[in-house]
């Protein structure tokens, strides 16, 4: 504690580097935790929501193509599955273009067997079962929008020809997608004239050892067909899904090391040039008798305050700008997870010792004669 | 090791290679300093008086020969030993003063306690009492910048002195100062020479110093040409 003193001294020697050195650190970190915070909250999303008992079967030739919806019937029957449930996307916006949100249509009656970790209250399944045009929405969504129950809201169509009208029964909490919204698939079906089409039916199995040999059934079972299967878990389903979003992804967390990588470099030669300029101070306290590893520490020391300031700096005004300027994706609102804030963390720290340890060493360790003819 | 010699130096030579030059420093130089003497070592440039102050200080490690101080060989020891030895042994007061800027005159002279088992009470009570011995009780506050370089060199030696070592080291201490700066250090440091039995060693150009120390040791060309003592020096010193 009692070098901390010198420490703190020595980074007001000169205020101006030592701030613009924390605020470059600090920009960097707020890019960095900005751009990984995407891929962030997409694994953590899969890891969160995927449930090891539940399967997606959809068109082998992508969820893009329909099964017919007799398949339900077919897939309830096979052994060790609990519970079916059809799904078809809607893909409705609320008044604007830019107010979008996941919204499909399920079967309500399976809702519940179908989505127990989705913390659905009683009377919102009751009323969900029991009103047409019920729908059930995500907290992020019941925010975004200011939702509440009981409300009326409608959704333009943008795949069907026409909008829905629907009746906020309750919302969707636990492991749901903060961002989606259920409504009832007979209502969906009885708008759009009974195509007898869905574009994924979810299977719940009774165990999760289970899983392997359902998902062969099922994809042996309809092979051949007009509509073949592809049968997978929920968390490759969600996956692929976002498979899309992989390369943007990739190209985001690359970025964001780019930037704190080029921001060590500068940092490294910030911290070399000020070593250098105090090479005679360093000598002097070596001749007194300060050890070689007290001055490494301290100089190193003096780095990570400037890189944890600008890593605190940074990832907290990137957690701030995230949480009051929400981006709604499929997967709901980026925020930064504490994961990121940990990571941008251990990245300020790495900077802060990476860039110091090289002049640092080479400071406390030269030679205190040399080090004092150079100053003389 | 004679218990009344604080330094003892024998047929030391100190060779330095610089590219392909090897120059030689120092040359086979015997020397001992008795306890509680004032010394000043004088010749001209490079004649080896820093190189020889130097390896006093335990900051250089001679070619050949041995170096003791303090009642220790300090030739054989390792940067890490030498490093605690230093801080327990030698004082050390250079010609540019080397104050950390960005500390007060108190924290300058705070510095070498913080490598003592002494709490912060304790380190005050040490640097406060450092301070009034140069002078400066009044400026303890105060930031190099804010000091003439007298001033700053009264801190350089109440630095030197906090810790009470077995000796002080000045390498050119009135080098960067007027006439009247150098005379008032050298009037200091005789004085904590005599007040404080504080054996000192100091490297000097410095003509007016000879009136101040008991034996002045004469080098050139790395080689002890002559020692002097202080009824010789300040004979030479009226006559001038």
């Amino acid at each position: 504690m009692k070098y901390a003193m010198l420490v703190l001294k020595n980074l007001t020697r000169s205020k101006r580097r030592t701030i613009l050195t924390v605020l470059s650190i600090a920009v960097s970190l707020f890019i960095f935790s900005a751009l990984v915070s995407m891929p962030a909250v997409a694994n953590r999303f899969l890891a969160d929501s995927a449930s090891t008992t539940r399967v997606a079967c959809h068109n082998k030739a992508g969820v893009t193509y329909a099964l017919p919806e007799a398949y339900k019937q077919r897939i309830a029957v096979t052994p060790h599955v609990a519970a079916v449930s059809a799904q078809s996307w809607f893909g409705g916006v609320y008044h604007e273009i830019s107010d979008q949100f996941p919204n499909m249509a399920v079967d309500p009656e399976m809702v519940g067997e179908m989505w127990p970790d989705w913390d659905i209250s009683p009377q919102a399944l009751h009323d969900f079962q029991r009103i047409r045009t019920g729908a059930l929405v995500g907290t992020e969504t019941m925010k975004k929008f200011g939702f509440r129950i009981g409300q009326q809201i409608m959704l333009r169509g943008t795949i069907y020809p026409f909008n829905v009208t629907l009746n906020i029964v309750g919302t969707l909490g636990g492991k749901a997608p903060p961002s989606f919204l259920l409504f009832r698939r007979d209502y969906l079906e009885e708008a759009a004239g009974r195509p007898g089409f869905v574009d994924v039916i979810w299977v719940k199995v009774d165990n999760s050892a289970q899983v392997p040999q359902v998902i062969a059934s099922l994809d042996e079972g309809f092979a051949n067909s007009s509509a073949e299967t592809l049968t997978e878990p929920e968390a490759a389903f969600y996956g692929g899904f976002l498979a899309g979003y992989r390369l943007f992804f990739q190209i985001a967390e690359l970025m964001g090391i780019v930037v704190v990588f080029t921001i060590g470099l500068v940092a490294a030669n910030t911290a070399a040039m000020s070593i250098r300029e105090r090479r005679s101070e360093i000598a002097v306290l070596r001749s007194i008798g300060f050890p070689a590893r007290v001055i490494l520490s301290m100089l190193l020391a003096e780095s990570l305050t400037i890189a944890l300031a600008g890593g605190l700096l940074g990832a907290g005004a990137a957690y701030l700008v995230l949480k009051l300027v929400t981006m709604e994706g499929v997967i709901g609102a980026i925020q930064m997870p504490a994961s990121v804030l940990f990571e941008a963390l251990v990245a300020a720290a790495l900077i802060g010792l990476l860039s110091a340890i090289v002049p640092a060493s080479a400071a406390a360790r030269r030679n205190i004669v040399d080090a004092l003819r150079a100053v003389a | 090791m004679d218990p009344n010699y604080v330094v003892e130096i024998e047929n030391v030579s100190r060779t330095y290679r610089r590219d392909e030059f090897e120059i030689h420093a120092l040359d086979k130089v015997t020397i001992r300093i008795p306890i509680a003497h004032f010394v000043a070592i004088m010749g001209p440039s490079g004649s080896g008086k820093t190189t020889l102050l130097n390896l006093i200080a335990g900051i250089d490690h001679p070619t050949a020969g041995r170096v003791a101080v303090g009642g220790e060989e300090i030739t054989g020891m390792k940067e890490r030993e030498l490093a605690a030895w230093r801080a327990r042994h030698i004082g050390l007061v250079f010609q540019f003063y080397n104050l950390i800027p960005v500390l007060t005159a108190f924290e300058n002279v705070e510095l070498p306690l913080l490598l003592t088992h002494l709490n912060k009470a304790q380190r005050r009570e040490h640097v406060e009492a450092a301070l009034r011995v140069v002078g400066l009780a009044d400026r303890m506050d105060h930031y190099p910048r804010q000091l003439s370089g007298g001033q700053e060199q009264r801190v350089a030696i109440a630095r030197a002195i906090v810790t009470d070592p077995t000796i002080v080291v000045a390498d050119e201490p009135t080098g960067d100062l007027d006439a009247a700066s150098a005379e008032d250090i050298l009037t200091l440091l005789r004085e904590l020479n005599r007040r404080f039995n504080k054996t000192i060693v100091m490297v000097t150009h410095d003509p007016r110093a000879e009136r101040h120390v008991d034996e002045v040791y004469r080098l050139d060309k790395g080689v002890l040409i002559g020692l002097e003592t202080n009824t010789a020096v300040s004979a030479r010193a009226t006559s001038a």
